[in-house]
């Protein structure tokens, strides 16, 4: 892996840092030798970066990084600060000590205060760097150790050996406190400046003072109430430093209560065995946080990339970590965001679908499990959807059909994904359930779009296979899931349903359902396309994939004898279940269960 | 206000017959008791007690923000006579401000102190030792003084404190003065600063002085005294040092007009040129100012001082001196006795003000100071203090 290492911008403006720096600077307690504040005049980072060596990878993602870099610099970057001195060593060195066993000179102490500059040059820095990037919360860099080695003292006072030495000493102090401490702090509240748009716009506004606060700006993004200077005035570090690490706790605070209750619910919500999650409007995810990041295009190839990415570095590891990114995703909400670029895929897969179930299968295991997390997830985002109403991307589907139905919709998408313990071998909707499979291994790139999919393709399984039976078996397992879920659910735009109400509604709609969902699926398409365009890299990636599966189908078509022999064998023997088996295999577990 | 302990020090000096004053240190102590007086902070509460004539005792405890205190011992081989209970102590003599320098003083001569007893001589050199430890912070302090002959004084004072270099400082201090002239060599560990100090006196010398009373008219008396010296500094290890100069008129107590001090001090490493005036307007009042200027920088500063000494109210005995008969001539109190208490105030040119109320209440001495900046109006008060001294 290989970093492209941008430093030329980092040298256009360094004003900003320059106040930061003399704001650290003036902070820690001076040595009695500088009698002034330390005021930075220039400062140049030089054109040769510094080198960094990447020794571990901790987190990849679009919007986020976290890694470790041994970091050495030989650069030609310079300082200079200008203050002011206490020249006589015999009052500094006599003002540290105490008065009894002093010799008290009469005048030899009296004091000479000159202005001094000094020019910092010839850093050599070799260290253990911590860089820890998220674009809500920006940039932390973190020395492990101390990174200066050494570097060049000059100043006025460089014929004078002491008083060059003592600089140098001091100096050096200083600088190992700034690079341990105060560094990551500037460097912190720089990154935000220039990653978070949000943050800008807040530091826009505070600059622009007298500007009428017309435009209306998202509640979320409201600038914090910290005191961060609007003329660039030296400000309150440790102020400073409060808000540029928290400023995911400013936001926080504007949440209402109800939110801040439903977040709750969230999250419990992925560690316990209940399904319900609920909807939460208006929520701003970790990675799409920007106030403009509400149009669904903007927001998904960046998702979409970060997924990707995420899921190639865990690819041989399923269940590993991924679900934070997926939980990520599972914000968008918007109906638009859940159909992007899914038919794509959708028809590539349905073809191949019964394909799977031999050979490919032992292969594309690990990348179905991983990809019924975000499956999960993803059917979370429409579950909150529907709960939440009309407003949200589910009823927006829904709308066409009656809520009722919309409601068993849900339903028996959550049954059929919940599903997981029976394990039937084989059965003839196979097809339809592997595209399932196949449709989430190019799912990955797009995080929010699997709702639309689960729900239309699950209770497409059904339809082909013997209604009444299979529904039945699910409507059992439906029973049990359903009657946590709805318990557990309180938003009741839909009245808890007893276990025959469900089953008989269930029984009665699944067939009308499913007819439905493939109309969805087909109505879904168009836009999703326009959507799609948006991340090139998702794109190429889709395409990439489309003709791998396209191959993979070829391949499995000259198998499919074969296997569509296996299937109703394998049916034949654990028929009653078959239903379930689809769900079973697509929809293993929901990530909140794996492990 | 002096420290009980400070005073008991100086009891010493005077018991035997040590002239503080005569020494490069004290060029301009009047200017640095008018002008650079201590404001405590915070409250602080002594206890002491000269409990035989060779030994006291004193307790502090102090209190700004955490509370810290001390405790301090000290011996003397020479016994101690002077008055100091805190009911009865002469203010004038802790209390310190503008400062009459007397005449100087023939030292004695060695023979004086020598006491023989069988043939075999048996004075002791007078000795003091003190130790103060400062108990939160573990510090100790130490002082040895030994008048080695009448002429010569050893003075080693040492600090131990884990926060300090090297865990602390010894200060060697060997100090000569024969009236004429006085010479100070001191050695300290602490970067191991080297120093001498000397101080010359124009005018007649002490020593020489006729045994038998001239008369007046025979020698033309002397009114004023005018005295130059300097210090020079080296540091072995850090190789760094500092010298200053000075120069000093005073004025003598049998000078007729108004006494006053003028001081010039001159640092020509650093260009620093100090000049002090130092006046006692009146019985209860003493004025004060220095100009610093540093040729080098140009920096300039401009310190004023005062101190008015507010006269005991008699307003006890008012009624009695109403009743007097008017032809009864009344005795005249002698102004330097009943003093109840000094004000002293500082301002420089940053309208930096410290404010100092030094007293007596009954058997207490008080230290009341404040140290104000009018510059700053939403907060003028820095620091705001009370001493209160209890010696029995």
């Amino acid at each position: 892996m290989a970093f492209n290492f941008n430093w030329s911008p980092l040298l256009a403006d360094t004003s900003r840092a320059r106040d930061m720096l003399t704001t650290a600077l003036n902070k820690s307690p001076k040595p009695p030798i500088i009698v002034d504040d330390i005021i930075v005049t220039e400062l140049n980072l030089g054109s040769t970066p510094p080198e960094l060596e990447i020794l571990e990878v901790g987190d990849l993602a679009e919007d986020r990084f976290r890694g470790i870099f041994k970091m050495s610099y030989a650069g030609d970057a310079f300082l200079t600060l200008k203050t002011k001195v206490q020249v006589n060593p015999l009052k500094t060195h006599l003002s540290t000590r105490p008065d009894f066993a002093s010799p008290q000179p009469l005048a030899a102490a009296s004091g000479l205060t000159i202005p001094l500059s000094i020019t910092l040059s010839n850093f050599r820095l070799s260290g253990f760097v911590i860089l820890v990037f998220s674009k809500q919360k920006g940039l932390t860099l973190v020395f492990r150790n101390d990174p200066l080695e050494s570097l060049k003292v000059s100043s006025t006072f460089d014929s004078i050996p002491f008083v060059r030495d003592y600089l140098q000493k001091e100096i050096e102090g200083q600088l190992r406190v700034l690079f341990m401490e105060d560094l990551p702090a500037i460097i912190h509240r720089l990154s935000l400046r220039l990653c978070s748009p949000e943050f800008q716009e807040i530091e826009e506004e505070r600059l622009d003072g007298t500007k009428d606060g017309v435009a209306t700006v998202d509640p979320l993004a409201t600038p914090p109430q910290d005191a961060v200077d609007a003329f660039g005035n030296p400000l309150d570090e440790s102020q400073i430093s409060e808000i540029a690490l928290d400023p995911v706790g400013e936001i926080h605070a504007s949440f209402s209560q109800k939110n801040i209750l439903r977040l709750a619910a969230l999250s419990e919500s992925q560690r316990t065995l209940s399904l319900f999650t609920p909807g939460i409007r208006d929520a701003v995810f970790r990675a799409w946080a920007g106030p403009d990041r509400d149009a669904s295009g903007t927001a998904t190839p960046a998702l979409t990339r970060g997924s990707l990415s995420r899921i190639q570095s865990t690819f041989g590891t399923m269940r590993s970590g991924a679900s934070s990114i997926a939980s990520g995703s599972q914000g968008t909400h918007d109906t638009h965001d859940t159909h992007d670029s899914r038919p794509t895929v959708s028809s590539t897969t349905y073809s191949m679908s019964g394909l799977t179930l031999g050979a490919g299968r032992s292969r594309t295991g690990g990348m179905r499990k991983r990809k019924k997390r975000v499956v999960d997830l993803r059917k979370k985002t429409t579950e909150t959807g529907a709960d939440t109403g009309s407003v949200n991307g589910q009823s927006e589907m829904a709308s066409a059909y009656a809520s009722e139905t919309s409601s068993v919709v849900y339903e028996e998408r959550e049954a059929g994904e919940v599903a997981t313990p029976p394990r039937s071998p084989a059965r003839p909707d196979l097809q339809h359930d592997e595209p399932h499979g196949i449709l989430d291994y190019g799912e990955p790139s797009m995080l929010a779009d699997n709702t639309a999919s689960t729900e239309t393709l699950t209770p497409a399984a059904p339809l082909l296979s013997e209604p009444p039976r299979k529904s039945r078996s699910k409507s059992k397992q439906r029973d049990i899931y359903n009657g946590e879920t709805i318990k557990a659910r309180p938003s009741s735009r839909r009245p808890p349903l007893s276990h025959n109400q469900i089953r008989q509604a269930q029984q009665s709609t699944s067939p009308l359902l499913r007819s439905l969902s493939f109309d969805k699926i087909a109505l879904a398409s168009p836009p999703n396309e326009a959507e799609s365009s948006g991340g090139i890299l998702e794109q190429a990636w889709m395409t990439k994939m489309a003709q791998e599966i396209a191959r993979k189908v070829q391949q499995e078509k000259d198998r499919q004898g074969f296997s569509r022999d296996r299937s109703p064998l394998a049916r034949s023997s654990k028929g009653p279940t078959g239903g379930i088996w689809a769900s079973e295999d697509e929809l293993e577990a929901p990530p909140a269960y794996v492990a | 206000m002096l420290d009980f302990m400070e005073n008991v020090q100086n009891a010493f000096y005077e018991a035997s017959h040590w002239n503080l004053d005569n020494s490069y240190g004290a060029l301009n102590t009047t200017a640095r008791e008018l002008l650079d007086f201590k404001i405590p902070q915070g409250l602080r509460l002594q206890i002491s007690s000269l409990a035989a004539p060779n030994f006291a005792t004193s307790y502090t405890l102090g209190s700004v923000g955490v509370v810290d205190g001390s405790v301090s011992y000290l011996y003397s081989s020479l016994p101690l006579r002077k008055e100091f209970k805190s009911s009865h102590i002469d203010l004038k003599n802790v209390i310190r401000g503008y400062k009459h320098v007397q005449e100087l003083r023939r030292p004695d001569e060695n023979w004086w102190w020598e006491l023989w007893h069988a043939g075999k001589r048996v004075d002791r050199k007078n000795t003091l030792l003190y130790g103060r430890v400062f108990l939160p912070q573990s510090r100790l302090e130490a002082l040895y003084l030994r008048r080695l002959t009448p002429t010569r004084q050893l003075r080693i004072a040492a600090v131990s404190d884990s926060n300090l270099n090297n865990g602390g400082t010894i200060l060697a201090l060997l100090q000569n003065d024969v009236g004429k002239y006085s010479t100070e060599y001191m050695y300290s560990t602490d970067s191991a600063l080297m120093g001498v100090r000397g101080l010359y006196n124009f005018g007649a010398d002490p020593r020489n002085a006729p045994t038998e009373p001239t008369s007046v008219d025979q020698v033309e008396p002397v009114h004023g005294r005018f005295s130059a010296g300097a210090e020079l500094y080296y540091g072995l290890l850090n190789k760094s040092g500092g010298i200053s100069t000075g120069l000093r008129f005073t004025t003598l107590p049998n000078h007729p007009g108004f006494p006053y001090t003028m001081t010039l001090t001159l640092n020509p490493l650093m260009g620093n040129l100090s000049s002090t005036y130092a006046v006692k307007a009146g019985s209860s009042l003493a004025l004060c100012s220095r100009f610093d200027f540093n040729f080098y920088s140009y920096e300039s500063e401009l310190q004023l001082g005062c101190e008015l000494w507010r006269q005991r109210s008699t307003t006890d005995v008012e009624w009695a001196v109403k009743k007097l008969r008017p032809g009864w001539k009344q005795r005249t109190i002698f102004p330097d006795d009943d003093v109840s208490g000094v004000l002293k105030a500082k301002v420089d040119q940053d309208w930096r003000v410290g404010v100092l109320w030094e007293g007596r209440i009954k058997e207490l001495l008080f230290t009341l100071g404040a140290s104000l900046d009018l510059k700053k109006r939403d907060q003028i008060f820095r620091s705001v203090g009370i001493e209160l001294q209890y010696s029995s």
